[in-house]
């Protein structure tokens, strides 16, 4: 514990504080870009049908009034918010066909890279009208977290099954053009305080965790109570 | 058995340093790619407020990974240890608490994190690693002297001091 001054100790000391200059300075270039990462732009470039007033998410049937408002917070790499999709997937597109309910999307991407791709061209694909079943086919066609399936080009020509041949469209996969709206969109279900994946709200009132989830007559239940 | 623990207490020290070190450095790593998680897995405990709870969820991987990586080369032992402890005392409240509310969530230690399914919980068992790693940032606290550390004038000034045989 003798840890009294030193004289001589200038010299060893140079090299300790070497290793905690480049410690510091290299954890510090790596934090600085991470938080510019996180800033929310105002002025990023957004889908057809996103309302920036939800959170940023894709809303469908947005002027529908007197209808149930849903709000699903999902990542398309979690294999809970498929199975979500699964049993309450078809049910809430005949809502929203039926004009029976007001949807919103926010695909969040915090499970990693390839989330962020996956948020992007679902964001590409509204534009081209085709959000719904792009979602769905994603979901069918799910892989393992980040294990390289979901490329760009593995993104652009799953869509041709959807009859999306459109050159904006494989550019909009391509450059990432939407990268800075899902940002948005996961700093807005961050500050929505939603946990985990799938989250859902009904009319801002989050559905009851241990049934509505797994149980498509539950979920319909709290639909119809709304 | 005095003399015994002099001669193996840098021993100690360095195995201290390289666990404690070696696990912030790790923990930290696995999360600073994955931000978004990170801040979740804060939230999830429900103790700070939202803004509070999202900027310690950016920043502390970070923090985690300074703190791990001077630990390991042995800069600041003293110090770097004080606050790796710190840290653990802060998770082991975090986690006890979450236990004690009946929250289900993973401690998001080394990434994951978030809420989980009721039954999945390790509250135990994240309680005793903790609990485990802050004893080791206490014995380097009480004896910051360690082999091969970057801290060179103090080890080599103590061990002087104590057997008179290291120049």
């Amino acid at each position: 514990m003798a840890q009294a001054k030193n004289p001589a100790g200038g010299k060893d000391n140079f090299t300790r504080n070497l290793v905690i200059a480049v410690v510091v300075g290299v954890v510090l270039i790596m934090l600085v870009p991470t938080v510019l990462s996180k800033k929310t732009n105002t002025s990023a470039a957004i889908p057809s049908s996103v309302s920036v007033e939800d959170g940023y998410g894709m809303v469908f049937n947005k002027d529908v009034k007197d209808v149930p408002f849903i709000e699903i917070y999902e990542d398309f790499q979690c294999p809970s918010c498929q199975r979500f999709e699964t049993i309450s997937g078809a049910y809430i597109e005949d809502l929203i066909n039926t004009k029976q309910a007001k949807v919103a999307f926010h695909m969040l991407s915090f499970l990693g890279a390839e989330s962020q791709l996956a948020a992007n061209a679902a964001g590409c694909a509204s534009d081209q009208g085709k959000f719904l079943q792009f979602h769905k086919l994603l979901y069918a066609n799910q892989p393992p977290e980040n294990s390289g399936a979901w490329s760009p080009s593995y993104l652009t020509t799953l869509s041709l099954g959807l009859g999306i041949s459109d050159k904006a469209y494989d550019k909009c996969i391509a450059n990432n053009s939407y990268k800075d709206w899902v940002v948005n969109v996961a700093n807005e279900g961050a500050k929505r305080n939603v946990n985990s994946t799938p989250t859902v709200f009904i009319n801002g009132k989050e559905i009851d965790r241990n049934k509505a989830y797994n149980s498509l007559a539950e979920f319909m239940l709290a639909v119809k109570k709304a | 058995m005095k003399e015994k623990f002099i001669v193996a207490q840098p021993w100690i020290g360095l195995f201290a340093r390289l666990i404690l070190g070696g696990v912030l450095f790790i923990a930290g790593y696995l999360k600073v790619s994955a931000p978004d998680k990170s801040q979740m897995a804060v939230r999830a405990y429900e103790m700070l407020p939202i803004s509070v709870a999202n900027a310690l969820g950016l920043i502390l991987p970070f923090a985690e990974v300074a703190i791990g990586a001077l630990l390991v080369l042995g800069a600041l032992t003293k110090y770097m240890a004080a606050l790796g402890g710190f840290t653990m005392i802060i998770f082991i409240v975090a986690i006890s608490q979450a236990w004690a509310r009946g929250l289900n969530i993973d401690c998001g230690c080394f990434g994951g994190g978030g809420a989980v399914a009721p039954g999945e919980t390790k509250y135990l068992q994240e309680i005793l690693r903790d609990t485990g790693l802050a004893l080791l940032a206490g014995y380097l606290i009480r004896y910051p002297v360690t082999k091969f550390a970057v801290d060179k004038t103090t080890v080599n000034k103590t061990v002087n001091k104590k057997t008179g045989d290291v120049a």
